[in-house]
C-alpha cells in the first residue's frame, strides 16, 4: 500500500527528516513511536502532503502512485486521512457544512452527483453514534470550543465519515479519557479491513493493547533506527528511548 | 492650503448652483429651497473635504468629485418603467417596494400602496411633515451633506405611524442608470413614531457603464420605544463613487439596527452619525463588506451618546481581496451626564492577499466617568493551519478558501433577525465569493 524510501525532508530550512524508509502493507497497523521532536508528526504532514514541509529526497508510492505529484486534496481522495496531533479550530463553519464539502470534493473527484440530503444525515448519524459524538457538535464550528478530548473524538469521527485506505493517527489517544479511548479505539478496530491500514504514533501501552500492532517502528533524530513487534512497544514502555539511543550510537 | 482640485469642485457646484438656481428651485419645493443658501454658505467656507479631514481619511473626495458629471436640474423622467426592468426581489419575502433611479423617486408607477399606517411619498408632495424634519438631524457641518442639500430637488418619505407594526419590509432601491456620466444628489426622510416597528431594505445598485458620483443623505427620526431595523445591500460596480450619510436620532427606548452588506463597490463611503437622545435606546450597527480589485470601502461612524443608561454595539468586518481596501473608523461618543452607557466596537479584517489593505481605527471619547466601553480591531489572514486541515480532508483549495471567508462574515450576517432574508445574502455572499456574482447589470436581488 505505502512505500517511502530514503525521505528526507525540512521544516523551515531545517532538516528533519533524514532519510526514512518504511513499508506498510495492506490490512497491516504499524506503531510509531519515538521520543519528542524526533520527527514522527513531520512524518506524518509529509505524506499528507503539507505546504509548510519540504521534501528535499526520496520517494513516496501509495497503491502504485507517485504521491509526492498529488495535492493533499488529491491524496485525501485518493485514500489518505490523517488524525491530527493538534486538530484545528475552524470558527464559523460549521461541522455539517465542514462533513458535506468533504464528501461531495470526494465524490466529484471520482465522477459521482452531490450526496443526497437525506443519504448525507443517516450517515452523519449513524457515524456519530460509533465514536458517541453528540448531535450537537454538527452545528457547531469545527472543533469550536471543542474539549481537546472532544476534538480527538472528532477526529476520528471524521475518519469513519471519510473511509479512508490509509489513516495515520498522529498521538490520537493522548487527551482522552480511559472511556474516551476505548470508545474512539474500539471505533477503529470497527473500520478495519483487510483493505485498510494505519500509522499509528503514541507514546502509551494502552494503545498497544487495544489496536494490537503488526509492526512497531522506532523513529530517532529523523531515521527509523529499530522495528520490531507490539514487544518492542511494551519494552519502550518499561524502559524508555535511552537504550535504542546507545544502541544507535554504538553502531 | 487645501488642495487646489478641490477648491474648483467645491466651487464649480457652487458655481453651477447659483447659475442655476431658479431652475433647481422651480423643480423642487419650498422646504427644500429654504435650505439651500445656508448650505452653499457653508460649502463655500469649508470646501470639500480632504483627507486632512479627520472623517475623510481613507477616502479622496477629490477624486470622486473630479469628473464633469451631469446633474439631472430639469428633473427628466427616467425613460425606463423600474418595475419592469428591474425585478427586484427577495425570494419568500415580499416587500413593499419602491425605486430611486438616479435622483428621481418613482413613487407613481410603484404596483403596491404602502400598508396601513406607512405613508411614502416624494420630498416635493410632504408638506408640514417635511418642514418639520428635512435636514433638522444633519448635525455636523458635513459639506458632503452641504453639497447635497444644495443641489437635491427631491427625495422620499417614509412615516410610520405610532404603534404601527409594518408586516412588510418597506424596499428602497437605488438605481444608477444613465447614458452619461451622471451625479445624483438622494435624499431620503425618515421618521418612525412612538412604538412602530418596521424594517427597512435599502439596496443600491448600478445599471450602466457610465461614471457615475452619487451622494445620499439619510435622516432617521427614530420616537420612543420604536423598533427599526435598517438592512442596506451595496451592490455597485468600479464607475460609481457613493457617499452615503446617514443622520440617526433615537429616543428613548427605541431600539436600532442598521446592519450593511457590501457585495460590490466602487469607492463607497459611508458616514453614519447616530444620536442616542433619550434612556435605553440601543443601536446596533454591523457590516459584512466583501472587496476585490481596487474596490474601497469606507465605514465612518459617529454613535453619541446624549443620555443615560444607552447601550450600542459596532461589528464590521471585511473580507479584502486583491488590492482592495477597507476602512472602518468608529468612534464612540459618550456626553458628560451619559453614565451608565454600555458599549462595544468589533472591527475584524480578513486580508486574503498581501495587496489589500484595510485600516481599523477604533476610537472612543468619555465624558462621563460611569461606562463600559470596549473596543477592539484585528487584521489577520487566511488561516494556513485551518486551510491545511480542509484540504487534508479532501476539500480543494479554492473551495476551502471560500468556506473561510464565509464564515468570516458569517457573524455579521447571523444578526439579520429577517430569516429569508438572512438567507438569501447568505446565498449572496456565497455567489460573491464564487465569483458567480457578475458586475452589477441591473438589481441583482432579484435572480
Ligand atoms: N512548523 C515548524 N516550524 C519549525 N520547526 C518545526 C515545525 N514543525 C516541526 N518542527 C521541529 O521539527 C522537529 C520534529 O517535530 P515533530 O513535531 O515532527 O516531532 P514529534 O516526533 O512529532 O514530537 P512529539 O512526540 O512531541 O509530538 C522538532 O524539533 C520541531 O520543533
Ligand atoms: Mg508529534
Amino acid at each position: 500500500m505505502l512505500e517511502i524510501k530514503n525521505l528526507h525532508a525540512r521544516v523551515e530550512g531545517k532538516e528533519i527528516l533524514k532519510g526514512v524508509n518504511l513499508c506498510i502493507g495492506d490490512g497491516e497497523v504499524h506503531v510509531l513511536m519515538g521520543p519528542n521532536g524526533s520527527g514522527k508528526s513531520t512524518l506524518s504532514h509529509v505524506l499528507v502532503g503539507n505546504p509548510k514541509y519540504e521534501v528535499t529526497e526520496g520517494s513516496i508510492t501509495f497503491n502504485g502512485k507517485n504521491l509526492l505529484e498529488l495535492s493533499p486534496e488529491d491524496r485525501a481522495h485518493e485514500g489518505i486521512f490523517m488524525s491530527f496531533q493538534a486538530p484545528t479550530e475552524i470558527p464559523g463553519v460549521s461541522m455539517t457544512n465542514f462533513m458535506r464539502a468533504a464528501i461531495n470534493a470526494k465524490r466529484a473527484y471520482f465522477g459521482q452527483d452531490q450526496i443526497p440530503a437525506a443519504e448525507f444525515l443517516k450517515m452523519l448519524k449513524e457515524k456519530r453514534k460509533l465514536v458517541g459524538l453528540d448531535a450537537h457538535f454538527m452545528s457547531r464550528g469545527v472543533n469550536e470550543g471543542f474539549s481537546g478530548g472532544e476534538r480527538k473524538r472528532n477526529e476520528i469521527f471524521q475518519m469513519a465519515v471519510l473511509e479512508p485506505l490509509f489513516s495515520i493517527l498522529d498521538e490520537t489517544d493522548s487527551g482522552l479519557d480511559v472511556d474516551a479511548l476505548r470508545i474512539v479505539a474500539d471505533g477503529f478496530n470497527m473500520l478495519r479491513t483487510e483493505k485498510t491500514s494505519a500509522m499509528v504514533i503514541t507514546h502509551y501501552q494502552k494503545m498497544l493493547d487495544y489496536l494490537k500492532p503488526d509492526f512497531v517502528h522506532v523513529l530517532v533524530d529523523g531515521r527509523i533506527v529499530k522495528e520490531g513487534t507490539a514487544a518492542l512497544g511494551y519494552e519502550i514502555e518499561e524502559r524508555g528511548f535511552d537504550w535504542i539511543k546507545e544502541e544507535v550510537n554504538n553502531a | 492650503m487645501l488642495n487646489v482640485e478641490t477648491m474648483s469642485s467645491s466651487q464649480q457646484y457652487i458655481q453651477l448652483y447659483e447659475e442655476q438656481r431658479a431652475l433647481l428651485e422651480q423643480n423642487s419645493c419650498p422646504t427644500m429651497n429654504a435650505q439651500r443658501s445656508k448650505a452653499a454658505q457653508l460649502l463655500a467656507q469649508k470646501k470639500l473635504p480632504t483627507r486632512r479631514n479627520e472623517r475623510y481619511r481613507y477616502f479622496n473626495v477629490q477624486e470622486a468629485f473630479a469628473p464633469d458629471y451631469g446633474v439631472n436640474l430639469l428633473r427628466t423622467l427616467p425613460a425606463i418603467d423600474p418595475y419592469a426592468t428591474y425585478r427586484c426581489n427577495v425570494p419568500n419575502l415580499s416587500t413593499q417596494l419602491y425605486f430611486v433611479v438616479n435622483d428621481t423617486p418613482m413613487l407613481h408607477c410603484a404596483p403596491n400602496q404602502p400598508t396601513e399606517g406607512v405613508t411614502i411619498c416624494a420630498m416635493r408632495e410632504a408638506g408640514a411633515l417635511l418642514q418639520e424634519y428635512y435636514n433638522k438631524a444633519v448635525n455636523d457641518a458635513d459639506t458632503v451633506a452641504a453639497l447635497n442639500t444644495m443641489l437635491a430637488q427631491d427625495g422620499i418619505v417614509v412615516h410610520v405611524a405610532a404603534h404601527t407594526k409594518v408586516k412588510h419590509p418597506i424596499q428602497l432601491v437605488n438605481v444608477c442608470d444613465a447614458a452619461m456620466a451622471m451625479m445624483s444628489n438622494r435624499r431620503l426622510l425618515i421618521v418612525v413614531e412612538e412604538g412602530a416597528e418596521v424594517q427597512f431594505l435599502l439596496c443600491d445598485h448600478v445599471a450602466g457603464k457610465s461614471a457615475y458620483l452619487t451622494t445620499q443623505v439619510t435622516e432617521a427620526f427614530i420616537g420612543r420605544q420604536a423598533k427599526v431595523d435598517f438592512y442596506t445591500i451595496e451592490e455597485n460596480a468600479d464607475n460609481v463613487n457613493k457617499l452615503a450619510l446617514y443622520y440617526v436620532q433615537q429616543q428613548a427606548e427605541s431600539r436600532v439596527a442598521m446592519n450593511g452588506v457590501t457585495l460590490h463597490a466602487g469607492h463607497s463611503h459611508n458616514h453614519v452619525n447616530v444620536q442616542l437622545l433619550g434612556q435605553h435606546a440601543d443601536h446596533f450597527t454591523a457590516a459584512a463588506v466583501i472587496a476585490g480589485d481596487r474596490e474601497l470601502v469606507d465605514y465612518n461612524i459617529v454613535v453619541e451618546h446624549v443620555a443615560e443608561n444607552c447601550n450600542s454595539e459596532m461589528l464590521y468586518k471585511y473580507v479584502l481581496d486583491d488590492e482592495s481596501e477597507g476602512a472602518f473608523a468608529g468612534k464612540v461618543l459618550v456626553r458628560e451626564g451619559a453614565q451608565h452607557t454600555t458599549s462595544q466596537q468589533t472591527n475584524a479584517n480578513l486580508c486574503v492577499t498581501p495587496t489589500a489593505r484595510a485600516y481599523a481605527q477604533p476610537m472612543l471619547e468619555i465624558y462621563a466617568d460611569d461606562v463600559k466601553c470596549n473596543h477592539g480591531s484585528t487584521v489577520g489572514k487566511l488561516d494556513e493551519t485551518a486551510l491545511f486541515y480542509m484540504r487534508q480532508r479532501g476539500i480543494p483549495e479554492t473551495e476551502a478558501r471560500l468556506l473561510l471567508q464565509h464564515a468570516f462574515v458569517n457573524e455579521v450576517l447571523q444578526r439579520v433577525e429577517l430569516e429569508h432574508l438572512r438567507d438569501r445574502l447568505a446565498h449572496l455572499v456565497e455567489l460573491r465569493f464564487r465569483g458567480e456574482l457578475s458586475k452589477c447589470a441591473g438589481c441583482k436581488m432579484c435572480q
